[in-house]
């Protein structure tokens, strides 16, 4: 790479050839001022105060200017420093004098370089442009009036969210940015990420906080708890209430300068008034408050007089995707270690767990990488996924790869997602024919020998057989099942051909009915092409929750130990028999689905719960309700009250993400750890506290005073997480499968193809002529418990509308707004219907997390291994209007 | 100036589909249908593949661009400074009364438009106007009355 030399303030100074003068003072520590500036955005020099001046005294905008062999530059010469001013003084001038009410308070960058340059007063005329406010969304507050016109909220909503809701409208002193026909934000197509807030310079662009304006006493640094990407936040302090969330300005984080709506405004709902404050114990059939020592008390004495009575096998444990890796951990301990019960599950299992298991039994491990990483792919095939709704930080990944590094991105969704426009090529499939389109896919590639032979030599077992299945298959058949013409598997072909593949992994997949078929077809595809142990290659698997992975990692799970090592493994459970000094039992415990069956018939009898909400989680809650009727007793650690909570002989109040330490393992693979930001409402404490308390209590022989202990016992006992905490708060899992890593220099194990399967018939049901999908809507996660509790999303004037297609709207007589009654053979639901451009007929779409999750209804409580089982994703539902 | 119906499609068609193409795309819906509809702007955005605002950004940075219906004749004065001295504005307030319209405003009847623009870069022919494209040097009040006389009659 070529190198540059180059004078700054006298300094004499080599950097890269390509960068700008701004950029290669700032990696030798001199700073510039600048309003419009931003690390992540392309440079556009608009406010013209990184000037610099040459030795011939021409005045340079820096951020724009390539450096160039020696040239030498003035950073702050009188000149200089004069033309800064006066920019000043005019944007000043045009500036309302509304600081002290401002929300960007102390924070505003105006302000600061005007305090550094020391402009106090202007001595111009003044000229603000007064506009308004607009504030009739929940979340954003827009004062255009403060506009500086940097476009920093115009690049951020282009370069890195790629929504493009706002432009610059108008030109000179009407230009502002704003929305097409200037509309409010509501009625565009903004999907309120917020993140043109943080990265607004000053106060034009602000949080619509109804108690708080100003500069938060403190900022500290957080993860954010709500999907699997694991975002960095800082979160502003004001009086031990978090009023403020912004993306952190850490290096290397996977959001850098973006959030969604859910992870910048729905934190609210850490104030809501449904938190649990303090423990609560059923008494005369009321729960009523009790002291910490009393609800131990109780737990202690009430878990061991049923194991002593109905054996180990009666007791269950049902942790969380959303705590912490050190909760699970001490969790499962609890129940393996001390009630002696593998009868251990948590919230992801529904989200995809039960699929995933597949890929770790074949594989041996996930192999997943930083999605950085998909800069270097050389195609990427998504599935299943809608992350512009479900996980958005990983869908402006995408977009950005596809709109700037020309990454081609093909599609396979029945619906038209808004990832849509941003790829090279949409496979509207028919719903549940993934296996089918990614065999077809494989054929095609085989036919053309445009696939990775030397890799399948080097690393795969099998390969004959599974080839010989290729071109027995008819692709015409292919082409009728799936929907998608001839032509349509042609092109994907073409994009296909000859490259290694990343694949995104959506809750399409992850929940469908085929679903372990599905990671089989996928797992072929991939061993043939090759894309399996480079970076630039592989799976990336949408985590609908924080800690989804973290949570299996950790054991909480009746078929894996810690360290996701399979419990049916003789060799794994000595060891860990010797590291707990206890006899494990080599049978695995039951899922949560089997929990809720076993309970029913009265053979489970107690149940610890910790963060999740399962009556609201899970299909048919009549259902649980009459299981969970069926226990005699049943412990809740939860944050908010719900449900579940409701019918808790023992409630434990637990701490938010932001209320604790802890740590997640987000879909990367990457483990994030953070400390408390503020401390826990009321009496409640940080869940892993209890855990090590009542453990303790219980007799686990260690105890964990510190967080750190804990974190300590992970790491000395799970290979997986050996290298935690080695690089401060971020570090990675580390695979220890030679199949997973597919070494290219030395040889492991290798990797089998896996037959061809009939998949079951999705038979036609008279009675139930639609087919419904179940997915996310981006203000609500999972089940909306949390985002539930939300004031701004409950503000937000949505009604999860159930989206019909043009032609079925037209058959059924259906208009926008109608109410209609959805029934599956399962159940029903009741909502207004929204008739959709770009649907395929018969296929319709019902947003979860609304009315209570009531979606819900409509599915059976089965796992995907029943037969007939529908999965968890789609259902053939009947519409009648009422 | 009756305009021939051009389909749109047609329009569309001709410009590849590369974000290069907008203004040319524009130009050509502007000079078709005297202004920009939104669903013209729609149709030009999915062809091309930008976000909707940035055709509008550029659709309201360019004077020549309405997304407002525009009468069948257009009517500009020019209001640059050889032109202000000229009288200019004494024409466009003439104009304003005739027409019962302002500046960047159209007939009920869609027959005018009336806009001024800042300079024309003809400073020797001031004041200038230009009607329906036809740059009309020396303008005054009678003259400019006598042409829209002749539109009418025609």
């Amino acid at each position: 790479m070529d190198e540059i030399n180059l004078t700054i303030n006298g300094k004499k100074i080599v950097c890269r050839a390509g960068t700008t003068v701004f950029n290669a003072a700032k990696e030798n520590d001199i700073r510039i001022p600048s309003l419009c500036h931003h690390p992540h955005l392309e440079p556009i020099g608009a406010c013209r105060l990184c000037l610099v001046e040459d030795e011939n005294g021409r005045i340079l905008a820096s951020c724009v200017t390539p450096v160039s062999e020696n040239l030498s530059v003035q950073t702050d010469s009188p000149n200089v420093r004069a033309h800064r001013k006066n920019i000043i003084r005019l944007l000043m001038a045009n500036h309302p004098e509304s600081c002290i009410v401002c929300n960007k308070g102390n924070r505003c960058e105006l302000r600061k370089i005007a305090s550094q340059l020391g402009v106090g007063t202007y001595d111009l005329y003044p000229m603000p442009h007064y506009t308004g406010f607009e504030e009739a969304n929940p979340f954003i507050i827009r004062d255009l009036s403060k506009c500086i016109l940097c476009g920093k909220c115009i690049r951020a909503d282009h370069e890195l969210v790629g929504v493009g809701a706002i432009d610059y409208n108008q030109r000179g002193f009407r230009s502002r940015p704003a929305t097409v026909h200037d509309r409010p934000l509501e009625q565009s197509s903004c999907t309120f990420c917020g993140s043109c807030i943080s990265i607004c310079p000053t106060g034009a662009l602000a949080v619509k906080n109804v108690s708080f304006a100003g500069s938060p006493q403190k900022e500290m640094a957080s993860i954010c708890g709500f999907c699997g990407v694991g975002c960095s936040l800082v979160m502003g302090i004001q009086d031990n209430r978090i009023v403020d969330v912004n993306p952190s300005p850490v290096e290397n984080s996977i959001n850098q300068s973006t959030l969604c709506v859910r992870g910048h405004f729905a934190h609210d709902f850490l104030s809501s008034s449904q938190r649990l404050t303090t423990p609560l114990l059923r008494k005369n059939g009321e729960l009523s408050p009790a002291t910490w020592e009393e609800a131990f008390a109780v737990v202690t004495d009430k878990l061991f007089s049923i194991k002593k009575k109905n054996g180990p096998q009666s007791i269950a444990f049902f942790g969380s995707s959303k705590c912490s890796l050190e909760e699970n951990y001490l969790f499962q301990k609890i129940a393996r270690v001390i009630l002696q019960t593998n009868h251990i599950d948590n919230g992801g299992f529904l989200t995809g767990r039960s699929v995933l298991n597949r890929f770790q039994s074949r594989l041996g491990g996930m192999s997943i990488g930083p999605l950085k990483d998909l800069e270097k792919a050389e195609v990427v095939l998504v599935l299943g996924a809608d992350p512009t709704h479900s996980l958005p930080v990983l869908g402006y990944h995408l977009k950005r790869v596809s709109k700037i590094k020309g990454v081609p991105i093909i599609v396979a969704d029945p619906r038209r997602t808004d990832l849509i426009p941003f790829a090279s090529l949409w496979m509207p499939l028919a719903t549940q024919t993934d296996y089918y389109l990614i065999n077809g896919l494989a054929a095609l590639l085989y036919h053309r020998k445009a696939y990775d032979a030397q890799f399948v030599k080097r690393f795969t077992q099998g390969s004959d057989e599974y080839f010989k299945e290729l071109s027995a298959m008819n692709l015409d058949q292919i082409s009728r099942v799936t929907e998608i013409e001839p032509e349509g598997l042609e092109k994907a072909a073409d994009l296909l051909a000859g490259k290694k593949i990343v694949f995104v992994v959506g809750h399409g997949i992850l929940q469908q009915r085929n679903g372990l078929e599905v990671i089989d077809a996928l797992l072929n595809l991939a061993l043939m092409t090759g894309s399996l142990g480079q970076r630039g290659t592989g799976f990336y698997f949408l985590t609908m929750e924080n800690n989804a992975l973290g949570a299996w990692d950790m054991g909480a799970v009746p078929d894996f130990l810690p360290g996701r090592q399979s419990l049916v493994d003789n060799e794994i459970r000595k060891y860990w028999d010797r590291a707990w000094k206890i006899k494990i039992s080599p049978d695995p415990g039951l899922n949560i689905i089997k929990m809720i069956e076993a309970a029913e018939e009265g053979n489970l009898k107690a149940m610890y719960i910790m963060g999740e909400n399962p009556l609201r989680s899970l299909p048919q809650p009549g259902q649980i309700r009459k299981a969970f009727d069926n226990l005699e007793f049943l412990v809740v650690q939860d944050i908010l009250d719900s449900e579940t909570v409701r019918m808790a002989d023992v409630v434990l109040p637990g701490a938010a993400f932001s209320e604790k330490a802890g740590s997640f393992t987000n879909l990367e693979g990457r483990i994030q750890s953070f400390d408390p930001v503020v401390s826990p409402p009321g009496q409640a404490k940080p869940d892993w506290e209890i855990l090590s308390f009542l453990g303790n209590q219980m007799g686990l022989p260690a105890q964990y005073r510190t967080i750190e202990k804990i974190r300590d016992e992970i790491r000395e006992l799970a290979p997986l997480y050996s290298q935690w905490g080695k690089n401060g708060n971020s570090s990675w899992i580390k695979e220890k499968s030679d199949l997973a890593l597919f070494h290219p220099d030395e040889s492991g194990e290798s990797a089998l193809f896996s037959p061809l399967v009939p998949l079951k018939e999705n038979i036609r049901d008279e009675d139930f002529p639609f087919k419904a999908i179940l997915g996310s809507w981006r203000y609500h996660l999972g089940s909306g418990t949390r985002t539930g509790s939300s004031n701004r999303i409950n503000q937000m004037p949505l009604s999860g509308e159930i989206e019909v297609s043009i032609k079925d709207g037209e058959r059924l007589h259906l208009l926008d707004g109608d109410k209609i009654r959805l029934s599956s053979s399962y159940g029903s639901i009741e909502r207004k219907v929204k008739v959709v451009r770009n649907q395929k007929p018969g296929l319709i779409f019902v947003p979860r997390a609304f009315y209570e999750n009531d979606a819900r209804n409509l599915l059976p409580l089965t796992t995907l291994e029943a037969p007939n089982s529908p999965g968890f994703k789609e259902i053939n539902v009947k519409i009648e209007k009422t | 100036m009756i305009k021939e119906h051009v389909d749109i499609d047609d329009i569309i068609e001709r410009h590849p589909g590369k974000p290069e193409s907008l203004i040319f795309l524009l130009q050509d819906i502007q000079a078709a249908y005297n202004y920009i509809s939104p669903e013209a702007m729609t149709l030009v955005c999915d062809h091309i593949g930008v976000p909707l605002t940035q055709a509008y950004a550029v659709a309201t940075f360019y004077q020549s661009f309405s997304l407002e219906p525009k009468g069948e004749h257009e009517i500009r004065v020019c209001l640059g400074t050889a032109c202000h001295l000229k009288g200019a504005p004494r024409i466009v307030s003439e104009l304003e009364r005739r027409l019962g319209i302002k500046p960047g405003e159209t007939t009920k009847d869609l027959k005018y438009s009336l806009d001024t623009v800042n300079c024309l870069g003809a400073c020797a022919l001031a004041p200038v106007s230009v009607v329906d494209n036809e740059y009309q040097p020396n303008t005054t009040t009678p003259k400019l009355v006598r042409l829209l006389d002749k539109m009418v009659s025609e």
